[in-house]
């Protein structure tokens, strides 16, 4: 009883789980749930939507189970599931966001007295992701929210090491240009 | 120009969603006291998080309200005693061993005599005091210990003490026992170390 | 007057960096999935590894992160509580909001050893269990969290950071 510093680690699951110990991977579902799950809310824009992606990615990480060379590594493993699940999640949830951020900028131009005491700036954080092209958006999220390294994106998106420094550059630029948009409402 | 600085003004004054689980005059009240304390300077997380474990367990307006303002005068101390230098995670816990009895000057000696994170320090001895040890025991059980003793040793020291007052000792002479017993190894220092244990007889 | 560029897209990392509350149904929607997978050689009830590992006095293997960056000196630690009568426990405390859906903790069957598991950034935390959705518990392993202002028991984690 209390609290025990204890961690099976990945690769012992996946071995416990190829072995044929089901309920392994539930803890191994545990573990990632909250932090990919972040990765496909941001990313895809839509809480339910994200949530299928995730659970989407978790069954087929499972299925793939066998092709998981390096299972040490079976978060990387899992997470270049997942972000490619997001990819074709997001073309769904472009066409939902795109209506999102036209009433977004309906509002905009409409004269609110009260909108500087309203300003929301979670939600303009929101919207202006959302505004982001998705290859910039992917690439600054993994960088900088997941805190993956350029090589490891490299890996998991197919792209080249210049092309993401670029994009990042390109995401955070943009990003503080939608901000500074909103504040000067 | 003058209006977008406004605008920027107010932006800081924005409200954090978690706050939605309280009520609305509620959720002003907190609101009001985050805002304080960010303009202070002070971390505001263990403001919200205190409105939230309120919201949660259910407590009365005026509690929730009283509980984070306390809270935002007791950081304000807390960074008086620690220095502006000091991280979060240390000032939540110096509140904890304010609370707990240790003095803004025990808690400045604890700065000056042990290297940064303080986190666990602070802790420790808060906890001794919730175990029953008197206050000013466990100040100078931690003082003695902090220039030399790692975090994980402190932990310990705290652990052997609880176990002893779980067999009947009693909570201060639990502290000076396992002090003078030189339970923890700590590696004799250069010089003048306050923090080695010494050997005394005792009746 | 203006922020800085860094600073407005500091503040954006550090927003979005944020736990986000994940529906805790997703995992069992999960294993209810896995569980119609066919796979070979897979033997009938599933085990509970964590419970198994609570049995083990010694501690294990030291967690580490797999995206190898800095970022995480983060302890994963195992919270557990024996409560036998209980039909739901939830671990509750300043590391997720004082939410009970955020960290529903899981039991074998029949048991009565609930545990859950999550990662704590260095920082000294309250928290507590919920039993049943209504009834507040302390960790009787725990030092208490003296300052109950709200009339329920609560217990304390500090997790160190550098030194310890």
């Amino acid at each position: 009883m209390g609290i025990h510093k204890v961690e099976p680690s990945d690769a012992e699951l996946v071995r416990r789980v190829r072995a044929g110990d089901t309920g392994a991977y539930g803890a191994l579902v545990s573990r990632y749930r909250n932090r990919l799950g972040r990765y496909a809310v941001h990313m895809i824009g839509d809480r339910e939507d994200a949530e299928e992606a995730l659970q989407d990615s978790f069954v087929r990480a499972y299925r793939s189970l066998a092709r998981c060379d390096d299972p040490s590594r079976f978060g990387a493993w899992l997470y270049g599931i997942l972000v490619n699940r997001c990819r074709t999640t997001g073309a769904r949830a472009a066409r939902r966001r795109r209506m999102f951020v036209r009433d977004a900028q309906a509002l905009d131009g409409a004269a609110h007295a009260d909108r500087a005491d309203r300003l929301d700036w979670t939600d303009a954080v929101d919207r202006a992701l959302a505004r982001l092209a998705p290859d910039y958006r992917e690439a600054f999220l993994l960088k900088h929210v997941e805190d993956l390294e350029y090589e490891e994106i490299a890996e998991l998106t197919g792209a080249g090491v210049s092309a993401l420094k670029m994009r990042v550059k390109r995401a955070r630029e943009q990003l503080q240009k939608y901000l500074r948009e909103a504040e000067h409402v | 120009m003058i209006l977008a600085a406004l605008l920027l003004v107010t932006q800081v004054a924005v409200q954090d969603p978690r706050l939605d689980r309280l009520d609305p005059d509620t959720r002003s009240a907190v609101a009001a006291v985050v805002d304080s304390a960010r303009v202070a300077r002070l971390p505001i997380e263990p403001i919200i998080q205190r409105a939230l474990e309120g919201a949660t367990k259910g407590a009365p307006s005026t509690r929730i309200v009283a509980a984070v303002r306390k809270l935002a005068v007791d950081l304000g101390t807390a960074r008086t005693a620690l220095g502006t230098s000091a991280a979060e995670a240390e000032l939540e816990a110096a509140v904890a061993a304010l609370r707990a009895g240790a003095t803004p000057e025990v808690i400045a000696h604890l700065r000056d005599t042990r290297r940064p994170p303080l986190t666990m320090a602070l802790s420790v001895l808060a906890d001794l005091v919730a175990s029953g040890v008197p206050a000013d025991s466990a100040a100078a059980a931690v003082l003695a210990l902090a220039p030399k003793a790692r975090d994980a040793d402190l932990v310990e020291f705290r652990r052997a003490v609880e176990r002893d007052i779980a067999l009947g000792a009693p909570p201060g002479a639990a502290t000076s026992v396992r002090l003078n017993a030189g339970a923890l190894d700590i590696p004799p220092g250069p010089s003048s170390n306050p923090g080695t244990p010494t050997r005394r007889s005792r009746p | 007057m203006f922020e800085r560029e860094d600073e407005t897209v500091e503040r954006v990392i550090q927003h979005l960096r944020r736990p986000v509350a994940i529906d805790p149904g997703l995992d069992a929607r999960v294993m209810r999935e896995v569980a119609q997978v066919p796979r070979e050689g897979r033997r009938g009830r599933p085990l509970w590894p964590l419970l198994a590992a609570a049995a083990v006095v010694a501690t294990v293997l030291v967690a580490r992160p797999w995206n190898r960056t800095a970022a995480s000196n983060a302890d994963t630690l195992q919270f557990v509580l024996v409560a036998p009568q209980a039909a739901s426990v939830a671990l509750v405390g300043d590391f997720n909001d004082w939410d009970p859906a955020r960290s529903p903790m899981q039991t074998a069957h029949g048991a009565g050893i609930w545990a859950t598991v999550i990662r704590l950034a260095p920082g000294r935390y309250r928290y507590a269990f919920l039993v049943n959705g209504v009834e507040w518990r302390a960790d009787p392993n725990a030092p208490a969290a003296r300052d109950d202002e709200f009339g329920t028991p609560s217990s304390v984690i500090t997790v160190g950071g550098r030194g310890s």
